[in-house]
This record gives structure tokens, sequence and C-alpha cells, in this order.
């Protein structure tokens, strides 16, 4: 293998793949880098066996090859070169890498290709095309929503559903639901279904950065695999491997119908509730809202947030509501669920209907009916 | 078939209860007895000295022949029982026996409401409606307690506490009166007023002086009766008088459980017909939870087989449930792991405690195959 590139190319692709490698394994070949001609281009891999993550880096390929070197070093090396021209080169059965980029020289010492666990590709399947910024939105409102812990493992994914020209993402941790639709750029032809972990789809917003052009989705549910193809400056192919099991029926959880409904100026909301989260921090993160109805139909009416703790203190703020349909009620959350719901809806304004201090809170954005969050309350002894 | 459901701090009681007074005999004097073998069958005085003008806390039934009871002064005890042992009270170790005390009635039953270290008062209806007699009810709390502190108990049975407790003081020390339903009146009849709780010497006295001498000259009379006599009281006597005194057992603690059974009025193998029943009982648990404003972690499920071995199963969840679903998906496990051998059930109870006071409620998820293997009973 004799190949040359440019350094900030191959720095930019290591650090696109470095994000799939392995931190600790029992398997120490996934915490190399996979590196092989493809054509005119070098093509980088890496996986943790959960995912798997593949660049392509532009290059001058004389002779083709491939080899697996630790990640790591590798990476840390080649963003310590000047943005200059490295050669690389496999001397044919050395097993030894060799770099040279002006008169800076390494040999690093690599695994054989044909040791790298495979590389799954997904040519077949129900392809999707989703904008960029539609599927970023979307990660960012739901992927928060499902379970860090392993307990009931397919909570830590988020469902996505293809349908007609439109996808959704579902995600819920057993204690609050978050629920996204957005449009796909073609319709698709069949009605699919699949659990991605939250882990993966986070890692993609990530890698999706500003970038414009539109993602690629490629799901073969009976592999049990979902690649990302993310175009930009550099092609980036992710695929995960699905999660198995049955996705709660989650369209139930959804109230239908509410005792309080009242809508807020979000920046009010979230600068009131992020002041009571500093009480509500040594107390249980209990944050308890009671909502006022008007008395004499001047004002919509308000909301009293407020937080205490035995240790700490106490604190207590008012929202006006922009408009209020219904009777006062009491609830208490979580300050954490809240924040981050009102985090991710971030401006305009946003609708909370409650029903009763234990039924759960539902949260929309006012100006759309692409997203909905439901939150369980806590129990709090008023 | 009947349900009963209770949220162990029931304020109203009714005329459907079944009310246990219970008073350990001479409590502080056979403590003494029981600890120290010399002073059995001997008139002991547990008390402060006489030269240091002390009373008498409690006088042996052996002292008590002579006349000395409880608040007289020691020196008029000695006087009257010159071989009296006089034994300085050990509170602590009082309490110690009585905390024995009162956890076994709190097997019985989660209605205690303690009066004393040595007295208290048990809702047992509960018990009653679970197919047991009053009689074999006061009669096992009168053995397990003599059993496992060598104590004697007196007991009084009846649909109301001050019933219960008269009654429990008739046949002292080691005594059991049950006051079958419907006869409370006629048991009160011929006692003499000052029985009656609330009617201490001076009223008695008076009552006597108008001729009324017995519980039931007193509940003769007319109500406005009463109005002129006792003001403010008049209701709470003449309810008493006759019998229909329905207050409820009240608790000192919280409600450590809340708890729905139901009794057979035959025995019931039929799996599906057990599961209806143990969701129903569910359903109903996880709305009292709600009322309350409670969440347990502990999901119980209490089963009588047809020979009235009674038992319970337990599962501690990680966090506090009110939820319907969570609580019917743990008992119906507890219960599927005690089906089958051609067992047939009389009873069947689902009860959440472990209380806490705040808590995160959890979404009522639902999906196919729900799993369960993170549910271990405890054993």
């Amino acid at each position: 293998m004799k190949l040359s590139c440019l350094q900030e190319n191959l720095s930019r692709g290591l650090g696109v793949v470095g994000r799939a490698v392995a931190s600790r394994t029992t398997l120490p070949i996934t915490q190399n880098v996979y590196l092989a001609t493809d054509q005119s281009m070098l093509k980088l891999s890496a996986t943790n066996l959960e995912i798997a993550m593949t660049t392509w880096v532009g290059a001058m390929v004389e002779d083709e090859g491939a080899i697996t070197v630790p990640a790591r070093l590798l990476s840390e090396f080649v963003n310590s070169l000047p943005s200059e021209r490295i050669d690389i080169e496999l001397q044919p059965g050395s097993g030894v890498l060799q770099l040279r980029c002006g008169r800076t020289e390494a040999n690093i010492n690599g695994a054989d290709a044909g040791e790298f666990p495979p590389i799954p590709t997904v040519d077949e399947g129900v392809a999707a095309s989703v904008e960029t910024a539609t599927l970023k939105e979307a990660i960012a409102r739901v992927a928060f929503a499902a379970a860090t812990e392993e307990s009931r493992p397919v909570l830590t994914g988020v469902e996505i559903k293809l349908e007609g020209d439109r996808f959704s993402m579902a995600a819920a941790d057993g204690f609050r639901l978050a629920v996204h639709h957005g449009s796909l750029r073609e319709p698709v032809d069949s009605e699919t279904k699949v659990i991605v972990p939250a882990r993966v789809l986070n890692e993609l917003n990530r890698l999706l950065g500003d970038q414009t052009d539109p993602v690629e989705i490629m799901m073969t549910p009976a592999k049990g695999q979902v690649l990302f193809r993310t175009q930009g400056s550099q092609t980036v192919e992710t695929v995960s491997q699905l999660l198995q099991g049955t996705f709660p029926n989650y369209e139930q959880l959804i109230p239908q119908s509410y005792q309080t409904r009242a809508v807020f100026d979000l920046p009010s909301l979230l600068r009131a509730t992020r002041t009571a989260a500093i009480f509500a921090r040594d107390g249980s993160n209990i944050i308890r809202m009671e909502t006022q109805p008007a008395e004499n139909g001047e004002a919509p009416g308000k909301v009293i947030i407020s937080a205490r703790s035995e240790e700490v203190g106490d604190n207590q703020d008012e929202v006006e509501a922009e408009s209020l349909d219904g009777v006062e009620g009491k609830i208490a959350f979580n300050s954490r669920y809240l924040l981050d719901v009102l985090s991710v809806l971030e401006r305009g304004r946003v609708t909370i209907e409650t029903a009763s201090s234990s039924s759960p809170g539902v949260f929309r954005p006012t100006d759309s009916e692409d997203y909905i969050h439901v939150v369980m309350p806590m129990f709090v002894q008023w | 078939m009947r349900d009963h459901s209770d949220d162990s701090s029931g304020q109203a009681g009714s005329i459907d209860q079944h009310i246990i007074h219970a008073d350990l005999d001479a409590f502080y004097a056979a403590v003494e007895q029981l600890d120290n073998p010399e002073l059995r069958g001997k008139a002991v005085l547990v008390g402060g000295p006489p030269e240091s003008r002390g009373v008498v806390a409690t006088a042996s039934y052996e002292a008590r022949e002579y006349g000395v009871h409880s608040a007289m002064p020691m020196r008029t005890a000695v006087r009257l029982c010159p071989h009296g042992i006089i034994v300085r009270p050990r509170f602590d170790r009082y309490r110690e026996e009585s905390r024995k005390v009162m956890s076994i009635f709190q097997d019985l039953t989660d209605l205690v409401e303690p009066l004393s270290l040595d007295e208290a008062y048990l809702d047992v209806t509960d018990a009653v409606e679970g197919g047991n007699h009053p009689i074999s009810v006061a009669i096992g709390l009168k053995r397990r307690v003599n059993d496992e502190t060598g104590l004697t108990l007196s007991v009084g049975v009846g649909n109301s506490k001050s019933v219960a407790k008269i009654a429990s003081d008739l046949q002292k020390p080691d005594g059991l009166v049950v006051v079958p339903k419907g006869r409370e009146k006629e048991f009160l009849a011929p006692l003499a007023v000052g029985k009656l709780w609330g009617i201490g010497p001076k009223t008695a006295s008076r009552l006597n002086a108008d001729g009324i001498d017995t519980i039931s000259e007193l509940a003769a009379q007319p109500f406005e009766w009463f109005q002129r006599h006792f003001g403010q009281r008049a209701e709470e006597v003449w309810a008493r008088a006759n019998g229909r005194d329905f207050r409820a057992v009240h608790t000192q603690r919280v409600a450590k459980s809340i708890s729905a059974e139901t009794t057979f009025p035959a025995d019931v193998h039929d799996s599906v017909e057990l599961a209806d029943v143990v969701t129903r009982l569910s359903g109903r648990v996880a709305q009292q939870l709600a009322s309350k404003d409670r969440q347990g972690k502990t999901v119980t499920l209490k089963a009588r087989l047809a020979d009235f071995t009674t038992f319970t199963r337990q599962i501690t969840l990680p966090f506090p449930t009110g939820s319907e679903a969570t609580i019917m998906e743990i008992a119906l496990m507890l219960l599927s792991r005690e089906l089958g051998q051609g067992r047939s059930f009389r009873l069947l109870g689902v009860g959440v405690s472990g209380f806490a006071d705040s808590g995160q409620l959890e979404l009522p998820l639902v999906w196919e195959g729900n799993d369960t293997n993170w549910l271990e009973p405890e054993t």
C-alpha cells in the first residue's frame, strides 16, 4: 500500500471515525482504525461493534493495500503534523505503517486488516432521505428522553418509523416520552419501524454539525442494521446495530384531555425554571408548579414556580400565562425533566396541559404539531 | 363476596367493626415477676419507696387481694399489705416488653391504637371478616402474647371501643369477654354507670344521687336529659350508654400500607377468576393510593388457602409506585407463582407499603411481552 494525502483531510477523517473506536474492549483490535485504499481514496473505518463509522479521504494511490493501526496513536501523530502532504506506505508483509510528512517520519506497528471485524454494509432495505436540519431537530428533541440505564434495553433506543413521506421518532425512559414527526424528502414504499440506540443518534447529530446536504437512511430490520450516509465535505457512513425487542405502544400514553391548558412565553418560563432548579438541586429536584387562572378575567392567569430544600431555603417565581384555559392546578416535576423539555423547545411559546397532580403533563411547541413531550410528575407533599 | 378496603387510618368507624381492647394484667409487676422468679406468686408493689412519698404504679394480683391498687400512696399500700415486696419501676424494661406486645398486635392488624404501655385498641374487622370467629381471634392473641412474653392479657371484644374496654375489665386477670354483635345494650344494661368510659367517680355519685345506678337506667333517659346533664358531651355519653359508640381505632402512626382484600363465598381455584380478582384489587389499591397521594415501593400479595393457611408474598421495587399497571403486573406475577397443585383460595389481598414522601411517577408503559425478569420475590 502506498499513497499520499493531505494532513488536514486525514486528520479530519480520523477525527470522525475516532468516535466509533472502542474505548474499553475485550477485542483489542477494535481500538484500531482500519485503513484501505478504495479506488482513488483512502478509506477509514472504526467500530466498537455497536456502531461502525466509515469515511473516505481524497488520496493519490500508487499501490493498493489495507492495514489496521492503533487509532489513538495514529490520530495523535497526524494531529501533531503540519498541514502538508503525508506519504503513507506499507511494505507488503511488514505489518508496519510508515508515515512521512516533511522531515517527520514515523513507523507504527499495525495488525492485519483481515483480523478487523467486518464493517457491515447495508445495501438493501428501505431507503429514505431526510434534510439534515430536519433530522438534527428530531434527534435533539427526542434522543435525550431515552433511558440511560440498561434495565429495559429497548428504552435506551429511539423508535424510528418511516411511513409515506413522514417519519417519526419516539423515546421514553419510563418517566417521560418524546415524539417528533418530520418529513422525508421522498415517500418510502413500505412502512418500516426500527429501534436505534440513542447513543448512535447523538453521535450522528454531532457528526452532522452544520452541514446542509441531505442524509440518506437505509434500514434493514431483517439484518438488524441501519445505515446513515451523510454527505458534506466528506462522506461518512454510520452503521448501527438495531435494538431488538418491542417498543412500548406510546400512542396511548399521550393524554387526550386536560383540566388546565396554559400557553407561556418560553424564555420567561425557562428562566423561572432555571432559577427554581438551583433550589431544587438540594431538595430531590422537585419543582412545584401552581397554575392559577385569573380571578376576574383581567389577565389570563399565571403559574407560580417554586422549589424548596430543607437545608438551603426556597424560592418562588411567577410567570404570566399568555392564555390559560381551565381550572387551577398543582403539579410537581423533576427539575431536570422540565429543563430538558423547555430547553429543546428553546424559543417561541410552549403549551402545557395538565389534568391532575399525578397525571402526565403534556408539553408542545405552540406553533407546530410536530412535537409532543409527556412528563410524569413527581408526587410530593404539598 | 364482601370486599374490604382500608387505608389503615380510618376516621369513622362503623356498626360492623370488631374492636379488641387488650390490657396486660398488672403489667409492671408481671414484668418484675417474669424477670425475678423469687417474686412470682408474691405480693409485689412496683413504685417509689414509702419514705419518699412514693405511690404504687402497679401491684401484683397477690397484693391486690389486700386492697392495694394503682396510684395508692406506697405508705398506705405497705400498711394494707405489710409483706409486700417493693420494687422500683424500670420503665426502660417495661417499654421493651411493651414493644414486643404491640408488635404482636400489629401482626394481627395494622389498626392498633396504643393507649399506654400496657393497653391498646385493635380493629380486627379484617381478621373476623376473613373467616375467623372473634373468640378465636382473641384466644389466638392471648396465647401468642403469653407464649412469646410470658405475660397475661385480658381481652374484651365488641363492636365499639367502649364496649370492648368494659369487657376486657370484667374478668381480669387473664380475662376474655366477647360481646356478641347486637347484644351490646343488653351487655351494658346491668353494669354500674361508673364502668362507662367518661363517667368518673364524681359524675357517678351524682348520677347515683339521681337514682341512676346502672347503665340501663342511664340509657333509658331521654336525649334532652343528656343535654342538660352533659352539655357538649351529651351525644358521646348517650351513644356509649346505648352501645352505639362507633369511634374508629386511630393509629398514631401514619398508615404504613394501603390494601384491599376479598374473601370468596366459596373457595376458588380457577386461575382466570383469581387473576381477575387480583386485577380488580390492584385497581382499587391504585385508586386509594392516588386519592391519598401516596406511592410505595413494596407490593404484597396476601393469600389464604382452603385449609386457612395464610401467607404473604412481596416484591420491593427500586422506586415507589402508585401505578395500577405496575401493581397489577407484580401482584399477578406473585399470584402466578402460587397457583397450581390444585390449590384453592379463600381470600386474596393486594397491598402496597413502603411509602415515600416524594418520588418520580412512572409512565404507565404498556407493550407486548412485558418482561418482569428483573423482579425477584423476596423470601
